[in-house]
C-alpha cells in the first residue's frame, strides 16, 4: 500500500513568505494573549480547591450549583465530568482556606473579647492567626469563640510559653473543601454524595515549579542549538530552535484560545511537543544535508524543495501514525487527558508544518545573507562592514 | 548469516529476557498480591520467586491511579522566626544585665524581625552597642539616643528557615518510621515545604494525625545496672534467625538487633515493673537517614522532665576541641533539671524523642543554672565530620522537641480508590486502542516489514516499562498518555527506514541492496534525530524539578529503547528474511 504513488514536485518553499507571515502574526497574537489574558491556570498553578463529588442519585449541574449557592458558596464553579449517568461533578473554588481579610477582623474582635490577648499576626494566605494571651487558654474555648463569628477552625494550637511571659497560640482555619462538602450536605440527614477526590493547593507551590520548568526548557534549547551547529551547520541551528519555540507557542495558544485548564499535564504536553518538533526538523535537515552533497551549487531553496518532497510520504505517515496513537485517548480520555491528546494533536500538526515553513525559511534567509555578504566582500571596496 | 548477525541476536535475546525479568516484581505487585499489600515492599520481597529478587525496582502506581493521599506540608518558618527573634531578645537583655549595662528593655517587632533595645541611661549606650556586636546573627539598623534597633540578618533568616524545615522533616520521618507504614515517601519541596505521599490511604484526617504537628521530647533516666536483658537472653533465647544479640558497646547491657519490630517485641516480653524498653536507631553509615540496627534501653517509666521546658539547643565546639550541644531551659525547667541532675550524678539520662532514644549521655555533675551541656567527646573511630554531624543532629532533635516550627497543610490531593480503578480502566483502554490502531495500520501499510516494525514496537514498549521499573518510576494517568505517544513517535524510525527501502527499490536496486542501503542511509537520520532529543532530555533531567524530571526520565528511556529496537532489532529480523532466506523479493 502506498499513499503517494509518484514522486511529488510541490513547490513548498515558494509559498514560504505568506506562511511565515501568518505564523508570525499568530505567534505574536498568542504571545500578546498570554501576557494580557493569560492561561486559565488550574489548581496546580493558581492555587485553590477542587473537589470531585459523585452523587448517589441523578442530578444536574445547575442543581448542584444552586445548592452550593444556597449554602453561601457563590464563587464556586460546577462542571460535570464523564457521562451524565455517572453523576460526577468537579467543584472549583478559589482560595484554599476559609480565612479572608474580612472575617479575620471579626475573629480578632472575638479574640480580644477573651481577655488579655495581644500580638496578633494574621496570615491570610496560609489561613493562620497567631496571638498571645497572658493567661493559659483552653484551645476548645478559643475554637468555639472563633467558630461563633463564622470561621471554620481546623485546629487551635498551643505554641508554648512566650519569652517575657504569656502563652502563644495559633488558630488554623479550615480548608475550603470542608466548606464545600458541609455546605452541600446542609439540611440533609446524611450526604447524598461521596467525595472522590480533593485537590487543595496553596498559592506558592506552583510558582517555583513553573519558573524552573521554563528555565529547563531554555537550557535545553541552547544545547540543541549547539548540537545542530556541530552536526549540521551553524546556519541550520537557529531554524531548529525557532521551529521549536514556534511549536511551543502554538500549543500554548491551544490552551489560551480554548480556555482549557493549564496544569502540570499541560506542561508535559508542551515538553513532548518540543521533542516531536526537534525530531521532525532534524529528519528534514538530514535530507537537506544529503541533497546538498548530491547537488552541489544548486540554490538552497531548490534543494529544500527536493528534500521536503522526497520525505513527504514519510512526513505524512509519521504524523498520521502518531495522531493515530492519540485516538484512544481522544475517545476514552476525560478532563486533562483529553486536553493532553488534543494539545498533542495540535503539536503534531504545527511540528510538521514548522519544519518546512519555519526552520527552512530561516535557514534560507541566513544562507542568503551570508552569500550576499560574500559577494559584497568579493566586489571589494564597497563592502559593508558589519 | 555472519558473526555480527549472531551477536545481534544474542543481544536482543538478553535485552528482552532482561526486561521481562525486571518486570516480574511489577507483575507480582499488580496481579499476584492482594490490593492491600500492593505497596508493601517487604511482602513483595517474600512472595517473589527466588530468581527475581529486586522488589525495589518496580513500577509504582501514582496516587491518581490507586487512590491515596498526597500532602504538601508547609513549615511555618515565619512563626518560628518570630519566636526565635523574641528569644534572642531575652538572651541579649540577660547578657547585657550580666555585663552591668542593664536594665535594658527589649521590644520585638515580629513583622520586620527586629529588636528595639531601650537603655535607661545614655552613658551605657556605647558599651551596649559594642557588646551587641557580639550577637552576630543581628545587624544594627539605627541608633538614636537610648534606642538601638537590631535586625535579624538575611543570611540568618535563610539558614534558620532551612533548619526549621530539616527539623520538621526529621520529626515527620521519625513519626512515620514509628508507625511502620510501608511505602511512604517524604521529601523536601522547595524552600519551606515537605511533600508526603501515602498511597492507599483514604482519610486525610487520619493522615494528619499520623504525621502529627509537634514532637514529644522527654528526659528519662536509664537503668544501667538492671540485669534484665542478660536474664531475658539466657531464660528465653530469641529465635536464632532474628539476629538479636547482647552488646556492651556503650558500657552497659543492651540488646541489639537488625529489625525494629521483632527486637521491640522480644525485649518487652517481661519488662520489669516501673521500667520501659525503648529503642535507639544506630544510624547507617552508607544510607542517609536509615538505621543499620537498633539497640534497647531500659528506662524508668516516670518522666521527670519534658521538652516543654527546653528553650533552645545549639551545637558548638568546646575548648578541648570536642563537640557539645548546649541546652537552655526556662526558669521552672532549669530548677527541675538542676534537681534531676543533682539526684542522678553518674547515671545516664536518655533523651527520648517520639518514643525513640536519641542518645543517653552521662550526667557528670549537678547542672544548676538551667544551662546544660551534652559532651559528645572526641569519639574514637569517628571522623571530625561525623562528630560534627552527630552534634548538629542532636541539637536539631532537641530543638524539634523544644520549639516546633508549626506545620500547616499546604496541599492535599486525595483520590478515592474507586476513582483510581476507573482511571486505570479508561487509561489502559485508551492505550490499547491507540496502540492497536498503530499496529494494524503498520501491518496493512507495509505488510511484512510492517509486522517487523510492530514486533519492534511491542519490544519497545516492554523496554520502556522495564526501564521505568528499573528507576522505580511512578506510573500516573498522564504517564500512560505519554507512554502511548512515545510509542507512536517511535514508529517514525521504522517509517523512515521503510520509505528509504521503497525509494531504493524504485531506483532499481535489488531487494538485498535496497534493504542494506535503506538501513545505512536511514541510520544517520535516526541517530541525529534521537541524539538531539536525547540532549534535550538530559538537560531537562539535570535542570528541571519534580514532574519535569519525571518526564525527562521517561523521554530518555523511550529514546534509548526506540534507538535499539529500530536500528538493531528490525535490521536483524529483516536481514534474516532477506539474506538468510535468500529472498528474491522484499515486502515493504
Amino acid at each position: 500500500m502506498q499513499i503517494l504513488k509518484h514522486k511529488t514536485h510541490i513547490d513548498f518553499i515558494g509559498k514560504r513568505r505568506p506562511a511565515v507571515f501568518i505564523s508570525t502574526v499568530l505567534n505574536l497574537a498568542i504571545l500578546v494573549g498570554l501576557f494580557t489574558v493569560g492561561f486559565n491556570f488550574g489548581v496546580d498553578f493558581a492555587g485553590g480547591t477542587v473537589v470531585e463529588l459523585k452523587f448517589n442519585h441523578s442530578i444536574r449541574a445547575d442543581e448542584v450549583r444552586s445548592r452550593a449557592e444556597a449554602a453561601g458558596l457563590n464563587d464556586v464553579s460546577v462542571q460535570g465530568i464523564g457521562a451524565a449517568s455517572e453523576n460526577s461533578f468537579l467543584l472549583r473554588l478559589g482560595g484554599t482556606t476559609q480565612l479572608t481579610a474580612e472575617n479575620a477582623q471579626a475573629v480578632l474582635k472575638a479574640l480580644e473579647g477573651m481577655g488579655n490577648t495581644s500580638n496578633f499576626v494574621t496570615d491570610v494566605e496560609n489561613g493562620l492567626i497567631n496571638f498571645r494571651s497572658t493567661e493559659k487558654l483552653v484551645p476548645e474555648t478559643v475554637r468555639k469563640a472563633v467558630a461563633a463569628v463564622g470561621l471554620g477552625v481546623k485546629e487551635v494550637r498551643d505554641l508554648g510559653p512566650a519569652q517575657g511571659g504569656g502563652q502563644d497560640y495559633q488558630i488554623v482555619a479550615s480548608g475550603m473543601a470542608d466548606r464545600i462538602t458541609q455546605g452541600l450536605s446542609r439540611g440533609l440527614a446524611q450526604p447524598d454524595f461521596a467525595t472522590q477526590r480533593i485537590d487543595y493547593v496553596g498559592p506558592q507551590v506552583g510558582k517555583e515549579l513553573r519558573n524552573k520548568g521554563i528555565a529547563a526548557l531554555l537550557y535545553s534549547m541552547v544545547a540543541i542549538l549547539l548540537y545542530v551547529a556541530f552536526r549540521f551547520d551553524l546556519k541550520f541551528a537557529p531554524g531548529a530552535v525557532l521551529a521549536m519555540i514556534h511549536d511551543v507557542i502554538m500549543v500554548a495558544g491551544y490552551y489560551l484560545v480554548t480556555r482549557r485548564e493549564f496544569n502540570l499535564t499541560s506542561i508535559a504536553a508542551l515538553l513532548t511537543v518540543t521533542g516531536y518538533s526537534i525530531n521532525d526538523t532534524i529528519v528534514i535537515y538530514d535530507r537537506i544535508r544529503e541533497e546538498m552533497a548530491k547537488f552541489r551549487g544548486k540554490p538552497l531553496p531548490d534543494i529544500i524543495n527536493i528534500a521536503v518532497n522526497e520525505t513527504l510520504s514519510r512526513t505524512i505517515l509519521t504524523s498520521g501514525v502518531t495522531a493515530l496513537s492519540l485516538v484512544g485517548l481522544l475517545i476514552f480520555g476525560v478532563g486533562e487527558i483529553w486536553d493532553f491528546a488534543m494539545a498533542m494533536l495540535v503539536g503534531i500538526i504545527v511540528g510538521t508544518y514548522s519544519s518546512v515553513y519555519i526552520a527552512s525559511p530561516l535557514t534560507i534567509w541566513i544562507d542568503q545573507r551570508a552569500a550576499a555578504r560574500d559577494r559584497a566582500a568579493k566586489s571589494g571596496g564597497l563592502s559593508r562592514v558589519n | 548469516m555472519d558473526r555480527s548477525w549472531w551477536r545481534n541476536v544474542i543481544i536482543i535475546l538478553v535485552v528482552t529476557l532482561g526486561s521481562v525479568w525486571y518486570l516480574v516484581p511489577t507483575y507480582y505487585s499488580f496481579f499476584v498480591l492482594p490490593r492491600s499489600q500492593r505497596n508493601d515492599i517487604k511482602v513483595l520481597g517474600d512472595r517473589l520467586p527466588g530468581w527475581a529478587r529486586y522488589p525495589n525496582h518496580r513500577l509504582n502506581l501514582g496516587l491518581d491511579l490507586q487512590g491515596g493521599i498526597h500532602m504538601v506540608l508547609q513549615v511555618d518558618t515565619k512563626t518560628a522566626l518570630q519566636k526565635r527573634v523574641e528569644r534572642r531578645g531575652v538572651q541579649i537583655a540577660n547578657y547585657l544585665k550580666d555585663k552591668g549595662l542593664g536594665p535594658v528593655s527589649i521590644d520585638a517587632n515580629r513583622e520586620k524581625l527586629q529588636l528595639t533595645l531601650v537603655a535607661k541611661d545614655v552613658a551605657t549606650m556605647d558599651g551596649i552597642q559594642k557588646e551587641v556586636k557580639g550577637f552576630d546573627d543581628f545587624s544594627e539598623v539605627s541608633r538614636d539616643g537610648t534606642k538601638v534597633v537590631l535586625s535579624l540578618k538575611d543570611s540568618q533568616v535563610a539558614r534558620f528557615k532551612e533548619e526549621s524545615v530539616d527539623q520538621a522533616m526529621l520529626v515527620i520521618r521519625r513519626r512515620i518510621d514509628k508507625w511502620g507504614v510501608a511505602e511512604v515517601d517524604v521529601r523536601k519541596l522547595g524552600t519551606d515545604s515537605i511533600q508526603i505521599s501515602l498511597p492507599g490511604r483514604q482519610d486525610p484526617e487520619q493522615a494528619k494525625e499520623l504525621i502529627g504537628t509537634t514532637a514529644q521530647l522527654e528526659f528519662r533516666m536509664v537503668d544501667e545496672a538492671n540485669p534484665y536483658f542478660k536474664q531475658l537472653l539466657s531464660q528465653s533465647p530469641p529465635p536464632p534467625d532474628s539476629g538479636i544479640v547482647l552488646t556492651q558497646s556503650e558500657g552497659f547491657d543492651q540488646l541489639q538487633g537488625p529489625e525494629r519490630e521483632p527486637l521491640l517485641a522480644y525485649a518487652t516480653k517481661k519488662t520489669p515493673a516501673g521500667r520501659e524498653v525503648l529503642l535507639e536507631c544506630v544510624a547507617s553509615k552508607t544510607k542517609k537517614g536509615a538505621c543499620e540496627s537498633y539497640r534497647t534501653y531500659l528506662l524508668d517509666r516516670t518522666v521527670p522532665l519534658t521538652g516543654e521546658s527546653l528553650s533552645g539547643a545549639d551545637a558548638s565546639v568546646g575548648q578541648l576541641g570536642e563537640f557539645e550541644v548546649n541546652l537552655s531551659f526556662d526558669t521552672q525547667g532549669g530548677l527541675e533539671f538542676g534537681k534531676l541532675t543533682e539526684d542522678n550524678v553518674g547515671k545516664r539520662m536518655a533523651i527520648v524523642l517520639d518514643e525513640n532514644v536519641n542518645s543517653a549521655p552521662r550526667i557528670n555533675e549537678k547542672i544548676p543554672n538551667g544551662r546544660a551541656r551534652i559532651t559528645l567527646g572526641r569519639g574514637g573511630n569517628k571522623s571530625y565530620a561525623e562528630l560534627r554531624q552527630d552534634a548538629d543532629n542532636l541539637a536539631l532533635v532537641l530543638k524539634a522537641g523544644a520549639l516546633p516550627a508549626p506545620v500547616t497543610v499546604g496541599e492535599i490531593r486525595q483520590v478515592g480508590a474507586s476513582l483510581g480503578d476507573e482511571l486505570i480502566r479508561k487509561g489502559s483502554l485508551a492505550a490499547v486502542v491507540g496502540l492497536a490502531m498503530v499496529v494494524v495500520f503498520m501491518a496493512v501499510y507495509y505488510s511484512i516489514a510492517g509486522l517487523i516494525a510492530d514486533a519492534a514496537l511491542l519490544l519497545n514498549g516492554l523496554l520502556i516499562l522495564a526501564g521505568l521499573a528499573l528507576f522505580n518510576a511512578t506510573l500516573t494517568l498522564p504517564g500512560i498518555a505519554g507512554f502511548v505517544l512515545t510509542l507512536g513517535i517511535a514508529v517514525d524510525a521504522n517509517v523512515l527506514i521503510n520509505e528509504r527501502i521503497r525509494e531504493e527499490l524504485r531506483n532499481g536496486r535489488s531487494p538485498r541492496a535496497a534493504v542494506d542501503q535503506g538501513y545505512d542511509r536511514a541510520f544517520w537520520t535516526i541517530f541525529d534525530a534521537h541524539v538531539t532529543t536525547l540532549i534535550a532530555g538530559v538537560i531537562l533531567l539535570l535542570t528541571g524539578t519534580g514532574p519535569v524530571r519525571g518526564f525527562a526520565t521517561s523521554l530518555i528511556i523511550g529514546i534509548l529503547a526506540s534507538l535499539f529496537t529500530s536500528i538493531v532489532v528490525t535490521r536483524t529480523i529483516t536481514t534474516y528474511l532477506v539474506h538468510g532466506r535468500n529472498a528474491q523479493t522484499v515486502s515493504v
